[in-house]
């Protein structure tokens, strides 16, 4: 099956760095087949997708995912620009997504594949027509040094920063 | 944020551990290779280390007679438990779609 390899001489560290963290995992069950639940993650992302979350300098107008092996990830802004923020490097529709995430954690788009997490969905049907939904956000300890940033981006006023402190407040229980 | 994270933000608001931080993201590395091509010296390389090390960014192991440093994972908490988040509140968002007549 065609994949995007990440860097192959990074594979040592890869392998630590993906074992010393722990994946953010998530699943969900949800009342649909296999093939509209896969379709509806990918696909039609846009449909819902929290408007919120996009790292352009202008409002989102929606969110696009080439359904192909590379195929791009990103968003059309509303001054007319698109904003990269990831690629398919599973697509093996309607069973498995991989995606990397080219999000910096200073909420800028990451070009090099060794320094982006991923983000792998698994859709696996039950017999009662419905199918549990497993995310696993994988691999965080390749953003790196982009943490440092963080600080102003939750410092700063609006946009992804306030949003930020209010996750952190709510998770962290902190300001 | 809590005193904990606002002191790992502190600990790489200096180029110098930036840098540090930056080199060990590719493996463990000894002091002695850290400090190579660094402009500063190598006791100042040190006290670097030691600040990454309380603000839990780095950590350190014997292994023979060296000793190695490597990044510590409980740094990437903070990103992690926004990601941790995140992907709750999207999977009811994708949920409520899928579900939808």
């Amino acid at each position: 099956m065609p994949e995007r390899q990440l860097n192959p001489q990074n594979t040592m560290t890869m392998d630590v760095e993906t074992h010393e963290i722990e994946p953010v995992r998530k699943s969900i069950r949800v009342r649909a087949d296999a093939a509209r639940a896969f379709r509806i993650f990918t696909e039609e992302m846009d449909s819902w997708w929290p408007r919120t979350h996009h790292i352009g300098n202008s409002p989102m107008k929606r969110v696009v995912v080439e359904g192909r092996p590379m195929g791009a990830i990103y968003t059309e802004q509303e001054d007319g620009t698109n904003c990269p923020w990831g690629s398919v490097l599973t697509w093996e529709p309607p069973h498995l997504f991989v995606m990397a995430w080219q999000i910096r954690p200073d909420w800028q788009y990451e070009p090099d594949l060794s320094k982006c997490s991923e983000v792998e969905v698994r859709f696996t049907p039950a017999d009662d027509g419905t199918t549990l939904v497993e995310l696993e956000h994988r691999g965080l300890t390749r953003h790196g040094v982009g943490c440092a940033k963080m600080r102003e981006q939750v410092n700063s006023e609006g946009g992804w920063g306030a949003l930020l402190g209010i996750f952190a407040g709510k998770v962290g229980g902190a300001a | 944020m809590n005193t904990y994270q606002e002191r790992q933000f502190d600990a790489l608001g200096d180029v110098t551990r930036r840098a540090l931080v930056e080199r060990l993201r590719r493996g463990p590395l000894p002091v002695g290779e850290l400090a190579q091509g660094l402009p500063v010296s190598r006791p100042a390389v040190s006290q670097h280390l030691r600040i990454l090390k309380e603000a839990k960014l780095v950590r350190d192991e014997a292994s023979g007679t060296r000793r190695y440093y490597s990044l510590d994972p409980n740094g990437f908490a903070m990103l992690r438990k926004y990601l941790d988040n995140f992907w709750g509140e999207a999977l009811e968002a994708f949920q409520a779609k899928v579900e939808e007549k």
